[in-house]
């Protein structure tokens, strides 16, 4: 006890030197809390744009497996031949996609079916300079990029790709914006005979929101289908490579996956591909699910595909920040210790005297190390504080001007997806009669509206938290009693007859 | 009534560490000290008084011979606990705590023996009266006390956790005639008053003439 009130007084009367102590305690507080405040934002950031980001796996060709059954030297082997194998080889039933959906790895799933039609009094745009049926087949090259999707060619003929989507969350072209509605909207209702149309065909064929168009089987022209056009879209044209006049997407028709389920019911040998993607439960599951895919009977052609790279690219720049905030927190730390080693060290010189002093009068090693030790941990404990506190006003301006462009850029997608299905709000959604499908609904666009932006907001402002203080705390602490150590090593070795000749 | 031996010096040599083999500064020196008396131990300056006493009060322990308290070899005991209890030691460089006031020194002496004192202040301020410190000395710091202050304050300090053995490096080298007495008569006091063992180190023949017992250290020739 008297320990401890002789620690307060000696502070107290040796205010000088504990506030040179102080402020070095103060200055690697601040920095550190700063630092600590970049770093848990950036977490939340990075969080948050997980979150945003669901694991997504596809299916893709397993490109070795596939040509390791081809034989180079065999000019036997033309290109028709491979392109049959692929096809067959990585053709999934909607049976197949169930099956592997049934998971405890997954958390939704949704895919896209399409196929090769005709269609009534329709003109397709001359895709003559474009690639034939450059979309068909190209269902998973949804959002971002991500890779995935079956990228051979459909064995169907037909002037027109037909393309139905299992829900909303499907709709990946529009998701990242390279769809865009021009006008009307995004049908909501899933078990419609609802469509939208690219804008180049429309021009072509002077359709608009509301008009009807007839598409035909491409294998029997008995079966047919009246589809009404509730929305036009545009394609964003990135690669402006392409020699095309008009956009990939077309003579796309567009439509939910209940419309080419009538198909498929009504010809059963109609060929069509189809394009899974499963929402994984996290980010460690993709090996296992890989696995037991596999032993459900997934084709040795096709493989699982993430977006796990196209995550960790989105969170590239904000993991820069955080390693550099870490980085500098590290060498913060290392100096701050070094520097409060060397004080305590000259310390300890200049208190040689009164070391001696409480020896000589009986007071022990042990409690004289206590004492010093504790006079050490209420400075830095004060300071800490105080530079916590500092820290903790200037590191809100600091983390958000540092992360700034990452917080504007993921509020801006966020409300640029709604537009791009047509809607001003997505989240107010009727239940549509899918739900006992098992899949996500489109009420889950929530998620791309709202929710993630309040999300990175909060995390923003909440730099300083109790976890950044208790983080401070903590490391000021340690590094408080690492230097402190000195101090002790010192007091058990002086001898007190020593230091007291010294003195005279 | 036999007096009893409570600090017994058997034989002794000692050399500080850097000093040559044969350099002794101490050499087959044997004193008693009994309860109940006033010791001085008188010698020219650099003939080992200090030093001595260094041993006594266990701050050196790489001494030829023995030292015993209370029958206890020195060597043997917990010594911060010895010094903390069972002897005062007033230095002959007072070593207080600079930072603090004198009444704060006396008590962390106190503290530091873990001594029962119902009222630490009350007794500190009869100490300091007993040395004739006033009040507005009391709450001075140390430094700012003149020579003859802090050794009136290091007395008071050594007897605050009432010793049995008292240990005075030349107590009265800064104090006129006068106070010099005033502090004999509180040392010999307490060798009759309350049978403690006070040692005196000394150069003064006024302080010697008092004594009960006079033991003398020859300076040893260098080499
Ligand atoms: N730490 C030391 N190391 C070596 N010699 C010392 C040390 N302290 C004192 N001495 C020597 O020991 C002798 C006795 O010193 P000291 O006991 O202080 O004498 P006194 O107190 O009688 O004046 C002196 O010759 C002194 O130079
Ligand atoms: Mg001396």
């Amino acid at each position: 006890m008297y320990i401890l009130k002789n620690a307060l007084v000696s502070i107290w009367r040796n205010k000088g030197r504990n506030l040179l102590i102080g402020i070095i305690i103060l200055v690697i507080a601040c920095s550190s809390s700063v630092t600590l405040a970049i770093n848990n934002s950036s977490n939340s950031l990075i969080e948050s744009y997980k979150n945003k980001y669901e694991v997504l796996a596809t299916l893709g060709v397993n490109r070795e497996n596939m040509m390791g059954e081809f034989d180079p030297n065999n000019k036997d082997n033309s290109r028709e031949d491979m392109m049959n194998k692929f096809s067959s080889a990585s053709k999934i039933s909607i049976e197949d996609i169930e099956k592997y959906a049934d998971s405890k790895y997954v958390k939704s799933y949704y895919y896209t079916i399409s196929t090769g039609v005709n269609a009534e009094d329709l003109e397709a745009a001359s895709a003559s300079s474009s690639s034939e049926g450059n979309d068909r087949g190209f269902p998973g090259g949804g959002r971002g990029g991500m890779g995935g999707g079956m990228n051979f060619t459909n064995a169907t003929s037909g002037d027109f790709t037909i393309k139905g989507y299992s829900s909303i969350e499907a709709m990946n072209e529009f998701i990242d914006g390279r769809y865009k509605i021009s006008s009307g909207e995004v049908s909501e209702d899933f078990d419609s005979m609802d469509c939208i149309i690219n804008s180049e065909l429309a021009t072509l064929n002077e359709m608009s929101v509301g008009d009807t168009i007839t598409i035909i089987d491409a294998e029997d022209d008995s079966k047919t289908y009246e589809l009404t056009v509730t929305g036009i879209f545009e394609e964003a044209n990135e690669d402006s490579n392409t020699m095309s006049m008009f956009s990939d997407s077309v003579n796309t028709i567009i439509t939910n996956s209940n419309v080419l389920a009538k198909m498929m019911t009504a010809n059963s040998d109609l060929v069509v591909s189809t394009s899974p993607t499963f929402v994984l439960t996290s980010d460690e599951v993709v090996d296992n699910f890989s696995s037991e895919l596999t032993e459900k009977g997934l084709s040795e052609n096709l493989m699982v595909e993430t977006n796990l790279d196209q995550v960790e690219g989105a969170t590239k720049t904000i993991s820069n920040v955080k390693n550099f905030a870490v980085t500098f927190l590290v060498i913060t730390l290392i100096i701050g210790t070094v520097v409060l080693l060397v004080i305590n060290m000259i310390n300890i010189r200049e208190r040689k005297y009164e070391i001696g002093v409480l020896r000589t009068i009986g007071m022990k090693k042990m409690a004289v190390s206590m004492q010093f030790l504790s006079e050490l941990i209420i400075v830095a404990f004060v300071f800490l504080l105080l530079g916590a506190g500092i820290g903790s006003i200037i590191s809100v301006p600091v983390s958000n001007s540092l992360l700034e462009n990452e917080i504007t850029s993921s509020q801006e997608e966020m409300s640029n997806i709604q537009g791009n299905f047509g809607k001003g709000n997505m989240g107010e959604r009727p239940d549509s009669g899918q739900e006992n499908r098992g899949n996500k609904m489109p009420g889950n666009l929530d998620k791309f509206n709202g929710v993630t932006t309040v999300q990175v907001f909060d995390s923003i402002n909440a730099v300083v938290d109790f976890k950044v203080l208790g983080e401070l705390l903590a490391l000021g602490m340690l590094i408080t009693v690492i230097s402190g150590i000195s101090t002790m090593v010192s007091i058990q070795r002086f001898s007190p007859l020593t230091i007291l000749k010294e003195r005279s | 009534m036999a007096k009893k031996i409570l600090l017994k010096i058997d034989n002794v040599s000692y050399r500080y560490a850097d000093a040559e083999k044969d350099d002794y500064v101490l050499k087959d020196i044997s004193f008693d000290f009994e309860c109940g008396k006033v010791y001085a131990i008188k010698g020219k300056s650099g003939s080992g008084k200090t030093t001595l006493l260094s041993l006594i009060s266990g701050l050196e322990k790489d001494y030829e011979g023995s030292i015993t308290f209370n029958g206890k070899e020195l060597r043997k005991i917990d010594l911060d606990l010895y010094r903390s209890r069972d002897i005062g030691i007033v230095f002959q460089s007072y070593n207080l705590l600079p930072h603090m006031s004198a009444m704060e020194n006396i008590i962390l002496s106190m503290d530091i023996s873990k001594v029962k004192v119902p009222d630490k202040k009350k007794r500190a301020i009869e100490l300091m009266e007993s040395v004739g410190l006033d009040e507005t000395q009391k709450d001075r710091r140390v430094l700012k006390l003149s020579g003859g202050e802090q050794q009136r304050v290091a007395i008071a300090r050594s007897l605050s956790y009432n010793p049995e053995m008292l240990l005075a490096d030349e107590p009265t080298g800064n104090l006129d005639k006068e106070t010099e007495n005033e502090i004999l008569k509180i040392f010999k006091d307490l060798a009759k008053k309350e049978n403690k063992c006070v040692v005196i180190v000394t150069h003064s023949e006024n302080v010697c003439k008092q004594a009960d017992v006079i033991y003398e250290l020859k300076k040893k020739k260098a080499k």
